[in-house]
């Protein structure tokens, strides 16, 4: 049975949960972009990108803002992916690049293009973590980061393949330690348990050993004759159980040849990612993480039955298919399922979508590309935002990933409590009223002494008409939340905030207008127009609405 | 630093070292709970610009009014007399205020408003509000300023033993910038006057839908409520028991609605909050047409607005004595400007300037300061009543002799030196260390010293080794100088600024490091 497909209305708010699902956010020129397409093709588009980013640079100078204290082997506004840190454990230089790596994923979020590929690269990086506290090493960071996002829709088993032998995973999980005297079943373990399969699901403790011996002798390079390289996989044949792996009746009683030789490695890895492929679990489970990612934490008995069983089953008959996640994630974004009322609206939003997305709503300018040194500046300040928001991209928790993607029951209301509140509710207003300010002391002179802010006269601007003050709140209503908002909580807000406490909407319009006309304008009470924005959508900001997407 | 503070703090603040809210019963909370330092002002913002010539009549006047607002004047046989005074009465819908005035708890200010005046709501309420000249802005509240001079550490590690409670409470409505300090807010919202106990503190107040997305709010809803710093103290307040009073508007009657705030004050207030500030309203003054029933200028909208103000003060002022709190407690009224002398053709009246306003309390020196405006015989429609009172001073009135600032204090807040007005008992103020505890509380970021400075002016801050951004600002929110902005290693920096090139003022000294950030007012003096 296939999945229901969404037949029906496909409107504005249909649009909007399937952007804000989609991307970090959805901004007025997001709507305008996809308004007057159909379901499918808006899915088509969301689905339709590759990975052309450009690596990140040097932007970074030593403690006391000398370019040439630290890592001074990269010129300044060159890439240091490609040149290996000399030496090998320079954590200094390791921590610089590691900020560098971090604000350049939070710039590519921040600046997404209007496609899936940063939401999907975030949930492979949640799907398959490594901790920096554990890796601390930038150019495999970066590189298991870059094959997330190359991978991210495209054929399951090679993504899993893939980064089973990244340096990355290898060191996290301790695979280069796997070897034929003495296997290490940690990385077969969590590639059962919680990569493709799922605690429970029926394989024995004989099958992870078994596993574990199967992937014995993959082992990665970070030095050459003493000199340090790029991170590197290598397969050493005489670490690898040249025997049979036998399976238990879970696996079909599978026997996985034992190979020897260079291509031992990749043969036996091959037959038992095959293997797993083939049980009918392993299909369910992946589609369940996507559930959870994209729809709704809890699953229920109703969606199990009519969401991910036909998922499971599309993503079976795709197995070999290069866009297998893609066919999968169609099916699901243009389900009936997907724009029931059961789920809209019903979810947390995680920190990344509610800083990210509230950065991309309010359009938080942004250095110039070329002021490398000053765009560094303020994607790291993002990035520092979003950890103190409560989620620290390459620190998810453990190697589950974070608990509100698989603690039953609370799910996504694991990103709440007491402790996190207060701050994810400062890092809404931190976007609305702050201001990401650079030093004097740059390395680029056109990178010192900058200060971004949001232009909210910019935002309401590019909303249908903000001189008329009920426009202008139900405009930002729609823009801000999903849960229905009363005419009576509207009139509040137009009342205090656009009034100041007066009745006749005049006097908005009037205070608006000559500020338009002006920005300049002596007009004492125009000149109000910019702050009283900013109090009312900082205090719509503190909505409890405005955690829910 | 020396401080004048309450008289009545003298008498036992504690019983047997136990604070009697404790005591679980509410009603022996105002029986026993006189710590004296918690004197409150009541603030009843009349939003909209209320006709002062139809609220506080000038008699000696009706030659003249007559002839350029007789769509809208009160007969001057319906005019509610005041006992003492002659010529001089209040419009007909406010028997409670009169009573008020006959009990000797009643003040009435005349002509309160500003050199330069504006004409525009928004504006003239930020200047009402921020306590700004006419041409300058301000970014924070008079209010704002007052707490954070008593408080200098708030918002860090606040609440604590010292203050418990919210600096200030704004009922029905959010915290505008008349209790903002550089853009912190210096209180607490109660918005819905109907339920005390749903403390929100913000205009969405919807109630949850039945379906997926209304479970998930109401969630995010109840973690708001066990996140807000103060729930559970006004929560703990807010007894119903401490309401006596039966005159209080209700259900359709004029006012019910600033009644159901003030009820709240009364209630929060009796419960034992230490909160020094509550800030209430009531809109509907801009009355541009149908000010009053054509043919019966003694009802109407204004005549409804007016009983409602009257009503609800005189009850809630009757509730303070029954509960025994009247000694800690005074009020205040005001709007963002009067209206025009001459009314217009839709029996209405259009934006004009000064008015007069009210203060209310056991503790107000009682009486009416200050004249009936003088109406010129020639009044056309742009002629407005000159100013006898600057609002200012009767701010400064009420921080010298009700909150017991010291002169050199009063005019740090409000920014220059007001007349000050015989408008409170200034016989409560003596000298007690109440402030000095204030002064301390909280978590002390930033210090900044000698305040007031001649040139130079040194800073003592901690940082946990983040970047820090270390700036002067001026009173209006402009950077004036930026000392630091970069890393900083951890701990105790001392930094020491010549500001000898600026003109003498109000500065304020910020740090900002890592999430946290601190502002302290200095004065510069030649």
């Amino acid at each position: 049975m296939p999945i229901t497909p969404y037949t029906g209305p496909f409107g504005r708010p249909e649009l909007q949960h399937l952007l804000r699902r989609s991307l970090f956010g959805c901004t007025t020129a997001d709507r305008a972009h996809f308004e007057g397409m159909s379901l499918d093709q808006v899915v088509n588009e969301l689905l339709t990108f590759t990975n052309d980013t450009t690596p990140p640079v040097r932007a970074y100078t030593d403690e006391n803002g000398d370019p040439n204290g630290i890592d001074a082997a990269v010129p300044f506004g060159s890439t240091w992916v490609d040149t290996p840190i000399t030496p090998l454990n320079d954590t200094d230089v390791i921590e610089v690049r590691i900020r560098s790596f971090a604000a350049w994923w939070m710039g590519l979020m921040r600046g997404q293009q209007r496609n899936l590929r940063e939401k999907l690269t975030l949930f492979w990086h949640n799907h398959l973590p490594t901790q920096v506290s554990i890796v601390y090493q930038s150019e495999m960071q970066y590189r298991q980061n870059q094959l997330l996002r190359s991978g991210c829709k495209g054929n399951f088993k090679q993504l899993i393949h893939d980064v089973s032998v990244e340096p990355a995973m290898l060191f996290y999980l301790n695979g280069y330690l796997n070897v034929a005297a003495a296997p290490d079943e940690n990385y077969a373990r969590e590639l059962f348990e919680l990569f493709t399969l799922g605690q429970g699901s029926g394989y024995t403790e004989a099958d992870v050993q078994a596993a574990a011996r199967v992937l014995t002798g993959w082992t990665f390079m970070v030095e050459n004759g003493g000199t340090p390289v790029l991170p590197q996989t290598l397969f050493f044949p005489p670490n690898h159980t040249a025997s049979d792996k036998q399976f238990s009746a879970f696996f079909n009683n599978t026997v996985i040849q034992g190979q020897t030789g260079p291509d031992a490695g990749e043969t036996e890895l091959n037959a038992l990612l095959d293997m797993i492929l083939a049980v009918p679990e392993c299909s369910r489970f992946i589609c369940r993480e996507l559930y959870r990612f994209f729809v709704h934490g809890e699953i229920s008995a109703e969606a199990e039955a009519e969401v991910i069983g036909p998922l499971a089953q599309l993503f079976r008959e795709n197995v070999d298919a290069p866009d297998q996640i893609a066919i999968v994630l169609r099916a699901l974004l243009t389900s009936d399922h997907f724009f029931s009322n059961a789920i809209r609206g019903c979810m947390v939003k995680n920190p990344v979508d509610l800083v990210v997305g509230d950065l991309r709503l309010f359009d938080f300018p942004i250095p110039d590309p070329g002021l490398v040194e000053a765009r560094y500046l303020v994607d790291l300040e993002h990035y520092w935002l979003t950890a103190y928001a409560g989620m620290n991209l390459m620190a998810p928790p453990n190697v589950a990933g974070w608990p509100a993607y698989y603690l039953y029951p609370s799910y996504d209301e694991l990103w709440l409590d007491t402790a996190t509140y207060p701050q994810r509710n400062n890092s809404l207003l931190a976007v609305v009223y702050g201001s990401v300010e650079t030093p004097s002391n740059t390395v680029q002179p056109g990178s010192a002494d900058l200060a971004f802010r949001v232009d909210i006269i910019a935002f309401v601007q590019q909303l249908s008409d903000p001189a008329d003050p009920n426009a202008l709140i139900t405009d930002l209503v729609d823009l801000l939340y999903v849960n229905p908002i009363s005419d009576a909580v509207k009139l509040q807000l137009k009342h205090f905030y656009l009034l100041f406490g007066q009745v006749s909407d005049i006097y908005w319009t009037e205070a608006y207008e000559a500020y338009i006309a002006d920005p300049n304008t002596t007009n004492m009470t125009a000149q109000l127009v910019p702050d009283i924005l900013r109090w009312l959508i900082g205090d719509m900001q503190k909505a409890a609405e405005r955690h829910l997407y | 630093m020396r401080r004048r503070s309450f008289l009545r703090s003298a008498s036992a603040a504690t019983i047997g070292g136990f604070t009697v809210r404790g005591l679980g019963n509410p009603m022996l909370a105002p029986l026993f709970d006189r710590s004296g330092e918690d004197r409150v002002l009541v603030i009843v913002q009349l939003y909209g610009g209320n006709d002062g010539l139809n609220t506080v009549i000038p008699l000696d006047q009706y030659g003249v009014l007559s002839s350029v607002r007789s769509n809208v004047l009160i007969p001057e046989s319906a005019v509610l007399d005041l006992p003492g005074i002659t010529g001089t009465g209040l419009h007909p819908a406010m028997g409670g205020m009169r009573e008020l005035w006959q009990n000797g708890k009643l003040s009435i200010v005349q002509g309160v408003g500003y050199p330069n005046p504006d004409f525009s709501h928004f504006r003239s309420t930020d200047i009402w509000e921020t306590g700004a000249d006419s041409d300058q802005q301000l970014a924070s509240g008079w209010v704002g300023r007052y707490l954070h001079q008593e408080y200098p550490n708030f918002p860090n590690g606040y609440p604590n033993a010292t203050m418990p409670d919210p600096l200030s409470i704004r009922i029905g409505a959010p915290i505008s910038i008349g209790l903002q300090h550089q853009g912190v807010s210096m209180g607490a919202s109660i918005y819905n006057t109907q339920d005390a106990l749903n403390l929100t503190g913000n205009p969405f107040t919807d109630p949850v839908t039945a379906d997926c997305m209304g479970s998930k709010l109401d969630f995010v809803r109840t973690v708001q409520r066990q996140a807000d710093l103060y729930g559970d103290v006004i929560e703990a307040a807010a007894v119903p028991g401490c309401n006596m009073s039966t005159l209080y508007p209700a259900g359709d009657e004029p006012g019910a609605e600033l009644a159901n705030a003030l009820k709240i004050v009364a209630q929060l207030i009796c419960g034992g909050l230490k909160t020094r500030i509550y800030w209430v309203g009531i809109d509907g003054f801009d009355t541009h047409a149908q000010q009053v029933v054509s043919g019966n200028t003694t009802i109407g909208n204004h005549a409804d607005l007016l009983r409602g103000v009257s009503d609800s003060i005189h009850a809630f002022q009757n509730d303070l004595e029954l509960l025994g709190i009247d000694d800690r407690v005074i009020g205040m009224t005001f709007s963002e400007f009067g209206r025009r002398i001459k009314s217009n053709a839709s029996i209405g009246t259009d934006h004009g300037t000064s008015a007069p306003l009210f203060l209310f309390g056991t503790h107000v020196l009682p009486g009416m300061l200050g004249t009936n405006p003088d109406i010129p015989a020639n009044t056309t429609y742009d002629t407005n009543l000159p100013m006898q009172h600057d609002f200012r001073s009767v701010y400064a009135s009420v921080l010298k002799d009700w909150f017991c600032l010291e002169p050199a204090d009063v005019d740090a807040v409000m920014l220059d030196t007001y007349q000050t007005l015989a408008l409170v008992d200034p016989s409560g103020c003596m000298e007690v260390g109440v402030h000095e505890a204030n002064q301390r509380a909280g978590t002390s970021l930033l210090d900044v010293y000698p305040n007031p400075f001649m040139d130079v002016v040194n800073l003592r801050f901690e940082t946990g080794g983040d970047r820090a951004v270390v700036q002067v600002y001026g009173e209006n929110g402009q950077v004036v100088r930026t000392i630091h902005n970069g890393p900083l290693p951890a701990g105790e920096h001392r930094m020491q600024v010549d500001l000898g090139d600026l003109a003498s003022g109000a500065y304020y000294c910020r740090v900002q490091t890592g999430m946290q950030q601190q502002v302290k007012a200095v004065i510069k003096v030649r």
